[in-house]
């Protein structure tokens, strides 16, 4: 059984490229312009993994998201986005999404990055480490749950690795782990940027939309 | 719809002064919240009735918050209403319930006066005299306000004089300015919006030509070049550079107050390295750091790592990564390429090699250059931060 992708992006253009990049790998059983479509259909088809836009009217994919998340909580949300504004992109993370890539991704990266949304792995793209590592940076905020709050230095470690422009399978070798590791520590700092009460994370966003 | 709908009382969510139970109830009655406020008031002035009732009808309605279209009764049912509550109130006061006759009628008075001036709920029959949207504050408005209020205030100096000598002051002078503001308070709001509008809409207009002259200079210029051009490469490459140039410019990543950071500057050296060879760089950034000498030399370093990963790599793409901390700042230059032998390379690519490692070592800094054949090259640039 091949896997059920879903696509929304406002972009019919984009749409069209990117549904014929995947056709052949997945089975497309559909996609929307718009949220409020997006949301009914993908509740209707309950697919395996979601592209979805960041940027859309009527609350973007954050609100594809929200919509979706209570009642298919099965369905896995990759964000695909021009934007490489940070306050969006975690914005969709802690909405929900597995993971962000750029639309400049190369056709063949973005297969890959829906099979390991689909396997529940989180795709973290470079840009996406940076600003995870830009987030966590500093002090500790004296918040009630540090662990959530800090990435330990062997998450730094895969975060820099990956901003490096490494694959998942390259980051492994250098460290000299395995890559199901490798997946854990990506799937731990997911976890924390969906998690986390750091204030910080919010006042590093606000902060980033100045600079 | 007849006036015998069910009545369910909530709460207002929007439009509200205190909890939007008055709010609620007059959408209830379908009649003007200033009256319902007018009669909360009124009440209050017997025995604090009127806040007793505010606070059951809080409670009853806690969780019910809902915001209702409403369409107003008729002039007689609301008339209705209002001689009830009057006769409700004249009930309390024969039954000797008015703690102070005058203090009551004076609230009523007051209350009711001011609610009169104020409701813009209902368009008709006065809405030349209420609405706050009339062309010009109306004699008959500014002579009821004016007469209501000063014989409130009048009624008050004279008979609840000594209840209140410390305040009387204070309150002719908020009840007199209270019933001005409701009688010009209008037309002043109107005059002032008006300004507003048109000092937003200069701005807006300003923003848009600017706008306009911005994409005309970069994205359509751009857009002519790939038009005109036949090769795929370099149209990817125009593609690439507008779109850098184009985000840069609606994100405001461009200097701030005359500093340059070193997150720009790298940014922009390897936009120009995409350009002149045609390999898309990623560029990522943890943290920033004004440019001084140091970083200078940092950035001028990771460009010619850039240039030398462009030109002798082979790979199609490569990495820039750029993190600092309170310590160090470090670059790292990154290709998938075929790689090098460090210890066996010609001697074009040792001569740029080691025009990097001087120069980032004059300014402090350490090189590291790791790479096997097959395997890719890192430039790795550290950077001691200087604190100033």
């Amino acid at each position: 059984m091949s896997v059920k992708v879903y696509l929304v992006d406002d972009h019919r253009l984009f749409l069209s490229g990117v549904k014929a990049e995947l056709a052949e790998e997945f089975r497309i059983v559909g996609s929307a312009y718009d949220v409020d479509t997006a949301i009914a259909e993908i509740r209707g088809l309950n697919p395996d993994v979601v592209l979805v836009d960041v940027h859309m009217p009527d609350g973007g994919g954050v609100a594809v998201i929200e919509g979706v998340v209570a009642t298919n909580p099965d369905v896995k949300f990759l964000a695909l986005s021009v934007s490489d504004q940070a306050e969006d992109v975690i914005a969709m993370i802690r909405a929900g999404a597995r993971g962000y890539v750029t639309k400049t991704i190369e056709p063949p990266e973005l297969v890959k990055a829906v099979r390991r949304i689909d396997a529940g792995d989180a795709v973290f793209s470079p840009r996406l480490a940076g600003f995870v590592l830009d987030a966590f940076a500093g002090a500790i905020p004296s918040d009630d749950d540090p662990e959530l709050d800090q990435l330990t230095p062997r998450e730094k470690d895969v975060l820099r690795l990956i901003a490096r422009g490494y694959a998942y399978k390259q980051v492994a070798r250098k460290l000299s782990i395995s890559i199901k590791t490798v997946e854990t520590h990506v799937s731990n700092v997911l976890r924390k940027l969906q998690l986390s009460n750091r204030h910080e994370l919010a006042r590093w966003a606000s902060k980033r939309r100045i600079v | 719809m007849s006036g015998l709908r069910s009545f369910e009382f909530k709460r207002r969510e929007t439009d509200r002064i205190i909890a939007g139970v008055a709010g609620g109830l007059a959408d209830s009655l379908r009649v003007g919240d200033a009256y319902v406020r007018a009669a909360f008031l009124t009440l209050l002035s017997i025995w604090g009735i009127g806040g007793l009732l505010y606070l059951a009808m809080w409670l009853i309605a806690f969780d019910k918050i809902e915001d209702e279209e409403v369409v107003p009764v008729s002039s007689s049912q609301a008339l209705g209403l209002a001689t009830a509550f009057a006769g409700v109130l004249f009930l309390l006061g024969a039954f000797g319930w008015w703690p102070n006759p005058i203090l009551v009628v004076t609230a009523a008075a007051l209350s009711f006066g001011t609610a009169a001036l104020t409701d813009s709920s209902r368009p008709a029959p006065l809405a030349g005299l209420f609405d706050p949207n009339v062309e010009k504050p109306s004699r008959m408005r500014i002579l009821i306000g004016v007469v209501l209020l000063i014989g409130g205030l009048s009624l008050l100096n004279i008979r609840v004089g000594g209840l209140f000598e410390f305040s009387t002051v204070f309150l002719a002078v908020g009840l007199t300015g209270l019933g001005v503001a409701v009688a010009f308070g209008p037309w002043v709001r109107r005059l002032v919006g008006d300004l507003a509008t048109e000092r937003n809409e200069r701005i807006r207009q300003e923003e848009r030509a600017e706008v306009a002259a911005h994409l005309h200079d970069s994205v359509l210029q751009t857009l002519a070049l790939i038009q005109r051009s036949d090769d795929p490469s370099r149209m990817a490459m125009l593609a690439r550079h507008q779109e850098t140039e184009l985000r840069d410019w609606l994100h405001g990543t461009a200097p701030l107050d005359g500093i340059d950071l070193v997150s720009t500057a790298l940014k922009g050296a390897a936009a120009r390295v995409e350009e002149d060879h045609q390999v898309p760089i990623d560029v990522v950034t943890v943290g920033d750091h004004a440019v001084d000498e140091h970083t200078k030399a940092l950035v001028g370093a990771a460009s010619e790592a850039m240039v030398n990963a462009a030109k002798h790599s082979g790979a199609d793409r490569m990495s820039l990564f750029f993190e600092t901390d309170e310590d160090e700042m470090t670059v790292f230059v990154t290709d998938q390429g075929i790689g090098f032998d460090p210890s066996a390379v010609d001697t074009d690519r040792r001569g740029i090699a080691n025009s990097i490692r001087s120069r980032v070592e004059k300014a402090g800094g350490t090189v590291e250059i790791a790479s096997e054949a097959g395997e890719g090259t890192e430039v790795v640039l550290r950077m001691p931060v200087v604190k100033s």
